[in-house]
């Protein structure tokens, strides 16, 4: 049996009216009595009322509950909501409700709440949010005024700003507010949904801790708090959410009106726009790879084929290729992602330390050995591990690697008894382990072993064609770590010069030459002469990254093909000047004439 | 007495609360109030020498924060579109609610007002667009919330189409 005080004291508390339909009639009977604000609102007085509801005078509400029954009678859980109205009462003010008919197992009701209390507070919000969304089209100056009014608003009081919070929590956008310390104090229903997260897990802690943000990310956000007002822009995040759906925010930072040392962070999900975008543009990024060209699109097919099998993989690249961007992905494409993805770098490590860092030891297994220590096989059990620079490995270790990947256990260093482990190992190298086979550095048995499937990563100089998508994403990139936010561009000058030079270092040295342009550019461009010296110096050079004439030739005819012809162009394609290409045509006995 | 609904539709801040107001009222104001959800106000008037209640529904601005929610639709006997002429992108929205509205509602009667006519000098929306709307058929009234100008006249243009019907 319901308590009937308990549901008038609720109802007054909380502004609720709470009806109970009936099954056969199916009319609504109140649970409790009217409670005074409705009865103002409809202009009568207790004895008019029959306990028997709504009044049919709302033409909402007359508009509402056709719907109502119909979901009720079809539905057997759940709930419908209204959505707010408003309305004018008996006393000539506007009233705010919102109906929403719920359905259990035995009970179907509708609640209908009234919303005025903080009214003006929904609306400014709201209109600040909007004005959020549409910043582009309004200019600044309405902006800051309704900023302001907000402001005031908020300062009044604390219950206020309580309302304030319930509303952000409804708002479509996320919200995030940060104390002065950039701890966070609130986070909105929306924003813990895009973001992964429980507000009961961040609360009070630095916004950084938001595994959805990047280190880039952070690092654009903080920059950003840091501009004046005016200055500010939208800072886009990119992210993998849960099966893996691309997420793409734009995120507004702005001041809290009521302490400018405290910050809101306004999330709007983009996603749907960017993959339109996306669709639009042509497909040029996989996870964290970028580009379109053949050569890397090819890579990202091979990766969807990978992914899903459990076989050990071997990625084979020059140095700065992305190795590790491509382990990642193959993880984040798997079903094990989710799971833990850990990555070790087997360069330069002693046999004794690489060994217990990968299996672990028990405590006092060698000199040192203060605890037992988990390895990474363990750490990274149900997710993938991924070894770096495998040529590395000294032989010991990998007659270790090659039993653990036989027999899936893994025994500590010091211990006796095996553990079984369950990881995908990826592995990488930039060199060539059919010749450290030969000269006995690498078990042959373990390069059949972790070859079973293989993937070849281009060189950068391979795919030219994606040199200016890749600038785009690192000029950014930079552009925000360098806090050079003026340069608006690459000239095209420098462009050029990027597409000439053939990139020994790969991606990674495209990267930090942007890095370094950004640093030394002192204009709204970026110059050639902002780019390390070796990117316009050996710009000449023939050919860098061919050895063998074979190669060459055949690099040469490519390239001319992809060019239908044109010499200038294949020479630009190619990365020298047109007299080298000249040059080589003719020792290559190739037409030399269009 | 008849009643009618009638929804106002358009992108935020077009003015909507604005022109209800004035038509009912009289009154004006600058200050900006944005609508949540939906507003839901009378006025009777004479039609063809019968009256007829309007009950009229202002609805939240469309935008990325708040959907129209198809079920506020249901039932309207007609629709006032309302754009901005001092903002080109709301002639976009209304294009986009029109076709939302037509697939809920079928070939009910609607009128376009472009308000803020008061504003002219800083109106984003030329002639020829305006003439281009026309040419779809729209019946397209050029008024302000502000002045009172084409209020009177837009609604009871609906009203008289909505019997027509
Ligand atoms: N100068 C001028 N201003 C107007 C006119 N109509 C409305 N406004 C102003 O435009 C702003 C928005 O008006 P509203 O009537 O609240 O707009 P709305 O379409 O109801 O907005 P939402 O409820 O947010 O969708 C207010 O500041 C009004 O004062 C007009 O005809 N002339
Ligand atoms: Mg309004």
């Amino acid at each position: 049996m319901h308590e009937p005080s308990l549901f008038t004291g609720l109802s007054e508390a909380l502004s609720i009216l709470v009806l109970k339909r009936e099954g056969v009639s199916r009319s609504f009977h109140t649970l409790h009595s009217i409670p005074e604000w409705y009865r103002t609102f409809l202009g009568k007085s207790l004895e008019d009322f029959p306990n028997l509801l709504p009044d049919l005078d709302s033409p909402f509400l007359k508009h509402f509950l056709p719907q109502v029954h119909e979901f009720l009678d079809g539905q057997t859980t759940g709930q419908l909501t209204s959505g707010i109205w408003c309305e004018q009462g008996a006393d000539g003010k506007d009233y705010q409700f919102e109906a929403t008919a719920v359905a259990s197992a035995d009970t179907q009701l509708l609640l209908i709440q009234r919303m005025d209390r903080g009214e003006l507070e929904l609306q400014t919000v709201l209109q600040t949010a909007r004005e959020g969304g549409l910043q582009h089209q309004r200019d600044m100056a309405e902006h800051k005024q309704v900023e302001r009014q907000l402001g005031g608003k908020l300062e009044r009081s604390e219950q206020l700003r309580d309302d304030l919070l319930v509303i952000l929590d409804r708002l479509q956008l996320g919200t995030i507010m940060t104390d002065a310390q950039g701890r966070m104090t609130f986070v909105s229903r929306v924003a813990q949904e895009l973001l992964k997260l429980k507000e009961s897990d961040v609360i009070g802690r630095l916004w950084h801790v938001i595994p959805a943000f990047s280190a880039d990310d952070k690092a654009a956000l903080e920059d950003m708090i840091r501009q004046p007002i005016g200055k500010r822009t939208k800072v886009p995040v990119v992210f993998e959410s849960v099966r893996k759906r691309r997420v793409s925010l734009e995120i507004d930072v702005q001041q809290d009106p009521r302490d400018p040392q405290r910050t809101i962070f306004f999330l709007y999900d983009v996603t749907e726009v960017h993959d339109l975008r996306e669709v639009l543009t042509g497909q040029h990024r996989f996870f964290d790879l970028v580009g379109k060209s053949p050569a890397i699109t090819d890579v990202y097919a091979r990766i969807q084929d990978i992914a899903p099998t459990d076989a050990t993989v071997l990625i084979e690249g020059e140095t700065g290729t992305g190795k590790e961007l491509v382990a990642r992905a193959i993880h984040q494409a798997s079903p094990r992602k989710g799971q833990p993805f850990i990555a070790v770098n087997c360069a330069g490590l002693t046999d004794s330390l690489l060994g217990s860092q990968l299996f672990g030891h028990k405590r006092g297994a060698f000199t040192g050995a203060m605890q037992d220590h988990q390895g990474f096989f363990e750490a990274a059990h149900m997710g993938t591990l991924f070894l770096d620079e495998i040529g590395d490995m000294p032989l010991s270790i990998q007659t270790t690697l090659l039993r653990v990947l036989q027999e899936k256990e893994i025994m500590r260093v010091g211990e006796s008894h095996p553990r079984s482990v369950d990881v995908r190992v990826v592995t990488a190298t930039h060199q060539n382990l059919q010749e450290l086979v030969k000269t006995g550095k690498f078990r042959s048995d373990l390069l059949y072993r972790v070859r079973v499937a293989r993937l070849n990563l281009p060189a950068l100089r391979d795919r030219r064609e994606d040199i200016p998508l890749l600038c785009d994403v690192f000029f950014r990139q930079s552009r925000t770590v360098t806090k050079k936010m003026d340069i608006q561009e690459i000239s095209s000058d420098t462009m050029r010069q990027l597409m000439k030079y053939h990139w020994p270092g790969n991606v990674r040295e495209l990267k930090s030459a942007l890095d370094y342009a950004c640093i030394h550019c002192h204009g709204g461009a970026i110059l050639p002469s902002d780019l390390p010296p070796e990117c316009w110096e050996s710009v000449d050079r023939p050919l860098g990254g061919i050895n063998s004439e074979v190669d060459e030739r055949e690099q040469i005819v490519a390239a001319l093909t992809r060019a239908k012809g044109k010499r200038a162009e294949a020479a630009r394609l190619l990365g020298m000047s047109r007299s080298t290409l000249y040059r080589r045509l003719d020792s290559l006995g190739l037409p030399t004439k269009d | 007495m008849i009643q009618k609904k009638v929804c106002l539709l358009g992108a935020f801040a077009v003015g909507k609360t604005s022109l209800v107001k004035q038509y009912i009222s009289g009154i004006f104001s600058e200050k900006y109030q944005t609508t949540v959800g939906v507003k839901i106000d009378k006025k009777v008037l004479d039609i063809q020498g019968e009256p007829m209640t309007l009950i009229l529904w202002d609805l939240h601005g469309e935008d990325e924060f708040q959907k129209i929610r198809a079920s506020y639709l249901r039932g309207s006997s007609g629709y006032m579109l309302v754009i901005d002429g001092t903002r080109l992108m709301t002639v976009g929205v209304v294009e986009g609610l029109q076709q939302m509205t037509q697939e809920i509602l079928g070939g009910v009667p609607f009128v376009v007002m472009i308000n803020k006519a008061d504003l002219s000098d800083q109106w984003e929306i030329e002639h020829e667009a305006v003439e281009g709307l026309r040419e779809r058929g729209w019946t397209v009234i050029e008024g302000s919330a502000k002045t009172g100008q084409g209020v009177e006249e837009a609604f009871f243009t609906l009203a008289n189409r909505m019997v027509d019907v």
